[in-house]
C-alpha cells in the first residue's frame, strides 16, 4: 500500500479510550489505521466530526498515547521509544492546532513565543535566537511590530502565522495540521493556506492535512484519506478519490454543497483485489472492502 | 478611569503605610510598649497620645509595636499558603490520574476538620510563637487554595499552548514553571491577598482568646485586655478602640485592593467581535 | 401596508462602539429592505459589521451603544419604541437564531425548559401544555427522539443538534421575522447540508435575514444577498447575478479566495473601524483603484436590474 523509503509508516494505530463510570465501556477513536506518507507529500485526512481524525493526529505524535500499533518515523519505530528519546525526536515532527489562539501562552509575547523552540532545544545561542525569529516573522508574511504583541491584540490569522512561525523553527519533517483554518474568513483562509502550502514545498515537509471542508482537502493534498468511525474506508490520490469515489459514505460526503465544484459521476468502480481489509481499485486508489 | 486607579493605589498605601509602620516600630514608638512610663489608665495627652493601659505601658507604642504581630501573621501565613497551594494545585492539576486521586481524598478528608478550632487546639498544646503560628496557619488554610489553582489548571493543561509546548519537547517542569504558574498568578495573586487579610483577623482573634505569644505585643491581645480590665465600663475608648480600629483598617485597605486587582486584570483579555 | 410593500426597511442605520481607543464605527449608513417572505443573505467576513447589523435590528446591543438612522419594520420605527413594545416585538414578530457558541443555551436548564420558557412568555401556555408544544417542536427541528432530548442539557447535544434545539426556540412562536447568525458555522460538510435542508424547510413564507460567512450556504438558501465590507453594504442584489458576476472588487476577490476557484488571497486585511479610510475602505486592498478611490467615498450604484454595487468604477 505504501513505498518503502516513506517518511511516516502507520502501521494498524489503534486509539482506545475507556469511558463510564467505572472505565467499563470502550470508545475506538481510532480503530486500526495504517498508511504512508512520503517526503514532501501532504495526505489530506477528511471525515464528519467525532470520526477520530484529531486522535488520530494527536496519536501520532504520541500527544495522545495510543494503544497499540507502530508508528514509523525516518525508520525508526516512535511508539517504542522511552520518554527522554521521544522529547529529542519531537523537533522533527510538530502539530498545528485548530485555534491559534488557543496554541500560544496569552501571557507571553509573539518574540517569546517563537523563540521558545529555540531555547528548549538549544538550537541557537542568544543572539541567533533574536534573528532566527526576525527571520521567521517576516516569513510567514507578520513584521518586527508584532513582535511585541501579545496574542490577543493579533487577529485569528495573524495567530496561526504566528504558530506557523514555531513550529517552522525546528524545521520539522514532518507536520500533523489539525484544522488549521477552521473558523477563519474564507480570504484569511486563503492567506494561510498559500502561506502553507508555499512554505511546506520551501521545507519538503510531509504534511498529514486533517480538515472537514473537501474544498480545502482538494486543493491542499496530494492523496486523501477518509475516515469513518475510527477507521479509513477510502484513500488514494485526491482527484481520484474525491472526482470517482467509490465507497458509499465518501459518495455521501462528496456530495455535500460546500464540497467543491466539478463533480464528475463516480465511474463504475472495478472489481476488488487485494488482502480482505482495504482492496486496490485502481493504482494507489484503495477502498474498504466491507461496504462499497 | 479615575475611579479604579485610585481604588488600587489608595488601598496599596494604606498597605504599605502599615508595612512601614512595622518595620520602623523600634524608632518611632515613643516608649518601649512593656515598661511603665506613666500613671494606669491615663486619658490621652501630649506624651501619651493614646493614654496609658492598666499596666501604665503607653497605648499608642503597643499599636504600633503590634502592627509587627499583625503582619508577621497576615503575610508570613499567606506566603506559606500560597506557595503550599498553588505547588500542590499544579502538581496535582497538571498530571492528573493518581497524583490528583490522592491529592483529593487526602484534601477531603483534611477539609472536613475546622480551620480555627484545630488552630486553637494546636497553638494551645505547643504555644508557638507568631512565626510558627503563622506557618501553620498557613499550611491549614492554603487546603482550600489547592483546589482553586487545582481547577484552573486542570483546564490549562488541555490547552493547545500547553499540549503545542509539550509537542516542541519542553520537559514537565519547565512547562509548569514557565507556561502554567504565570497563567494562575491572577489567581495566586487575590488569594494571596485575600489570606492575608483572614489570617491578621484569625491572628486578631488567637490573641483575643490569650493563644498569643505574651512576649509579644499583638492587637488581640490589648482588645482582651482592655475589655477584661474594665475598658468597657470605665470607658475608656482610647484603650479599646484604636486595636480594633487599626485592624478594621487594613482588613478593609486588603480586600479593597484584591478586589481593585482583579478589576484590572480582567478587561484585559477581553477582544470584541463585529 | 401593501402587499409588496417591505416587511423591514433599515435606513441610514449607523452604530458605534465606544471604546477606550475611540468609538468603533460598527455599521456606517446601512439601507436595507426586505420584502415578505423573503431571504436575503448578508454576507461578510469578521469585522464587516454584519452580526452588529443583525443584533441592531432587536436593539439587542450594549446599552452604551450609538445607534443613529431608521429600523421600520411594518412602518414601525423600532429603534424609537419603548421598552415594553420591543419586548412584544422581540420573539413573537421577529425572532433571532442566535450564533452556536457554548454559551447560547444556558447550560445548567435542560433544553425543553427553555424552549418551553419562550413558549411560556409568547404564546401563554403553561407548565404541560408548554413541555408538550416544546417537544413538538423539537420534533420539527428533526431531532431523533425529541420527547428524551427536551429532558437532557445542553452538553449532551451534538453541534449539529444544538444548531436545530437554537432554531426550534427562534420558531416557537412562529415570527413573522426570522434573523439567523451565522447557523452553519463550525459544523461538518453533511451536517451543515442537513441544516441548511433544514432551514429551506422550516422557513417557507417567512421573512429571513441570514448572516453568514458562507458562500455556498448564502448560494443555496437566499433570493438575494447583500455583501458588508468595513461596516457597509458594498454590494447587494439577486443571489445569482452576484455571485456569478460580481461588480464589486472585493466580492470578486473574496469568491477567487475559494479553494475551488484557485484560492487567490486577497492582500492586506481589514482597516480598523475606529479611523476607517476616509475614500473607499476597499482602496487599500483593491487592484483596480484609482486616485478617486482614496478621497471620494462612493455611494450604491446599480449594475444590472436590482443588483448594485458601491464602487467608483461604476460612477
Amino acid at each position: 500500500m505504501h513505498g518503502v523509503c516513506c517518511m511516516i509508516d502507520v502501521c494498524d494505530l489503534k486509539t482506545y479510550y475507556s469511558r463510564g463510570f467505572l472505565h467499563r465501556t470502550s470508545v475506538r477513536a481510532v480503530d486500526g489505521v495504517s498508511f504512508g506518507i512520503e517526503k514532501g507529500e501532504t495526505l489530506g485526512l477528511v471525515g464528519e466530526s467525532g470520526c477520530g481524525k484529531t486522535t488520530l493526529g494527536r496519536s501520532l505524535l504520541r500527544l495522545i498515547e495510543p494503544t497499540s500499533g507502530r508508528v514509523i518515523f525516518d525508520g525508526t519505530d516512535i511508539m517504542a521509544l522511552s520518554r527522554r528519546d521521544l522529547r529529542r525526536f519531537r523537533p522533527r515532527m510538530q502539530m498545528i492546532f485548530q485555534d491559534a489562539y488557543a496554541s500560544l501562552n496569552p501571557r507571553m509575547r509573539i518574540r517569546e513565543s517563537i523563540a521558545e523552540p529555540l531555547r528548549i532545544h538549544g538550537l541557537e545561542n542568544r543572539a541567533g535566537i533574536g534573528r532566527r525569529v526576525r527571520d521567521l516573522i517576516e516569513m510567514v508574511g507578520l513584521n518586527e511590530e508584532h513582535l511585541n504583541r501579545r496574542p490577543y491584540e493579533l487577529s485569528g490569522g495573524q495567530n496561526q502565522r504566528v504558530v506557523l512561525a514555531r513550529v517552522l523553527a525546528m524545521e520539522p519533517e514532518f507536520i500533523v495540521a489539525d484544522e488549521p483554518t477552521a473558523g477563519l474568513d474564507v480570504s484569511v483562509q486563503a492567506q494561510i493556506l498559500t502561506l502553507f502550502r508555499d512554505l511546506g514545498r520551501d521545507y519538503h515537509t510531509a504534511c498529514l492535512y486533517i480538515s472537514h471542508d473537501l474544498g480545502v482537502v482538494r486543493a491542499m493534498s496530494d492523496r486523501v484519506a477518509i475516515m469513518l468511525k475510527g477507521r479509513i474506508v477510502e484513500l488514494g490520490p485526491t482527484t481520484d478519490v474525491l472526482d470517482h469515489p467509490c465507497h458509499s459514505y465518501t459518495r455521501r460526503l462528496v456530495a455535500a454543497p460546500g464540497a467543491d465544484r466539478g463533480f464528475s459521476r463516480p465511474a463504475p468502480c472495478p472489481a476488488p483485489s487485494g488482502s480482505p481489509a482495504m482492496v486496490e481499485v485502481q493504482s494507489g486508489h484503495w477502498v474498504e472492502a466491507a461496504a462499497w | 478611569m479615575p475611579g479604579r486607579n485610585t481604588a488600587l493605589y489608595l488601598s496599596l498605601g494604606v498597605v504599605l503605610a502599615y508595612c512601614a509602620v512595622a518595620l520602623s516600630a523600634p524608632v518611632i514608638a515613643p516608649f518601649d510598649p512593656f515598661v511603665i512610663s506613666g500613671p494606669p489608665l491615663a486619658p490621652p495627652d501630649a506624651t501619651h497620645l493614646l493614654g496609658t493601659n492598666d499596666l501604665s505601658q503607653d497605648i499608642f507604642s503597643r499599636l504600633i509595636w503590634g502592627t509587627r504581630a499583625t503582619m508577621v501573621l497576615g503575610f508570613l501565613g499567606a506566603v506559606v499558603s500560597v506557595v503550599m497551594g498553588t505547588a500542590v494545585g499544579i502538581v496535582a492539576g497538571y498530571y492528573g490520574g493518581r497524583v490528583d486521586e490522592a491529592v483529593m481524598r487526602f484534601l477531603d478528608v483534611m477539609m472536613t476538620i475546622p480551620f480555627f478550632p484545630l488552630l486553637l487546639v494546636l497553638t494551645i498544646f505547643f504555644r508557638p510563637g507568631i512565626y510558627v503560628t503563622a506557618v501553620i496557619m498557613g499550611l491549614l488554610g492554603g487546603l482550600g487554595s489547592v483546589r482553586i489553582i487545582r481547577s484552573q489548571v486542570l483546564s490549562l493543561a488541555v490547552a493547545d499552548f500547553v499540549v503545542g509546548t509539550k509537542a516542541l519537547g519542553a520537559r514537565d517542569g519547565y512547562i509548569m514553571a514557565r507556561h502554567i504558574l504565570p497563567n494562575v498568578l491572577p489567581l495566586v495573586g487575590v488569594k494571596f491577598v485575600t489570606s492575608a487579610q483572614h489570617f491578621m483577623l484569625v491572628g486578631i482573634g488567637l490573641g483575643f482568646l490569650g493563644m498569643g505569644d505574651p512576649n509579644v505585643v499583638d492587637w488581640g491581645q490589648m482588645i482582651e485586655r482592655a475589655s477584661k480590665n474594665g475598658g468597657i465600663v470605665l470607658g475608656l475608648w482610647w484603650w479599646l478602640i484604636p486595636p480594633g480600629l487599626a485592624v478594621t483598617v487594613i482588613s478593609l485597605a486588603l480586600a479593597w485592593f484584591a478586589y481593585a486587582c482583579e478589576e484590572r486584570i480582567n478587561p484585559r483579555f477581553q477582544v470584541m467581535r463585529v | 401596508m401593501r402587499m409588496d410593500d417591505p416587511l423591514l426597511c433599515v435606513r441610514g442605520l449607523k452604530v458605534g462602539f465606544p471604546t477606550a481607543d475611540g468609538v468603533v464605527k460598527a455599521s456606517n449608513i446601512v439601507d436595507l429592505t426586505i420584502r415578505a417572505g423573503e431571504t436575503l443573505a448578508l454576507l461578510g467576513e469578521t469585522g464587516s459589521g454584519k452580526t452588529v447589523l443583525g443584533m441592531a435590528i432587536l436593539r439587542l446591543l450594549q446599552p452604551n451603544t450609538r445607534i443613529e438612522g431608521e429600523i421600520l419594520y411594518r412602518g414601525r420605527d423600532l429603534l424609537s419604541l419603548p421598552q415594553e413594545e420591543m419586548q412584544k416585538v422581540r420573539g413573537r414578530e421577529i425572532a433571532v437564531v442566535l450564533q452556536n457558541s457554548g454559551t447560547s443555551l444556558n447550560p445548567v436548564l435542560r433544553v425543553g425548559d427553555q424552549i418551553a420558557e419562550a413558549i411560556t412568555l409568547h404564546r401563554g401556555l403553561k407548565g404541560a401544555e408548554a413541555e408538550a408544544a416544546a417537544v413538538e417542536l423539537l420534533d420539527q427541528v428533526r431531532i431523533t427522539d425529541p420527547a428524551r432530548m427536551a429532558r437532557e442539557y445542553p452538553h449532551r447535544f451534538s453541534g449539529g443538534m444544538r444548531e436545530r434545539a437554537l432554531i426550534a426556540l427562534a420558531l416557537a412562536c412562529n415570527p413573522s421575522f426570522l434573523i439567523a447568525d451565522e447557523p452553519t458555522r463550525g459544523l461538518d460538510a453533511v451536517t451543515k447540508r442537513e441544516i441548511l435542508n433544514l432551514f429551506s424547510e422550516v422557513n417557507r413564507g417567512r421573512s429571513v435575514l441570514f448572516i453568514t460567512h458562507d458562500i455556498e450556504a448564502a448560494a443555496s438558501l437566499a433570493a438575494r444577498v447583500a455583501v458588508m465590507y468595513a461596516g457597509e453594504i458594498i454590494e447587494i442584489g439577486p443571489v445569482d447575478a452576484v455571485l456569478s458576476s460580481p461588480a464589486h472588487p472585493y466580492t470578486r476577490g473574496l469568491l477567487e479566495s475559494l479553494p475551488a476557484k484557485g484560492m487567490r488571497p486577497i492582500p492586506g486585511s481589514a482597516p480598523s473601524l475606529i479611523a476607517p479610510p476616509p475614500g473607499c475602505r476597499f482602496f487599500p486592498r483593491c487592484s483596480c483603484g484609482a486616485g478617486r478611490c482614496e478621497i471620494e467615498h462612493p455611494g450604491l450604484v446599480e449594475v444590472g436590474p436590482g443588483h448594485y454595487a458601491r464602487c467608483m468604477l461604476y460612477d
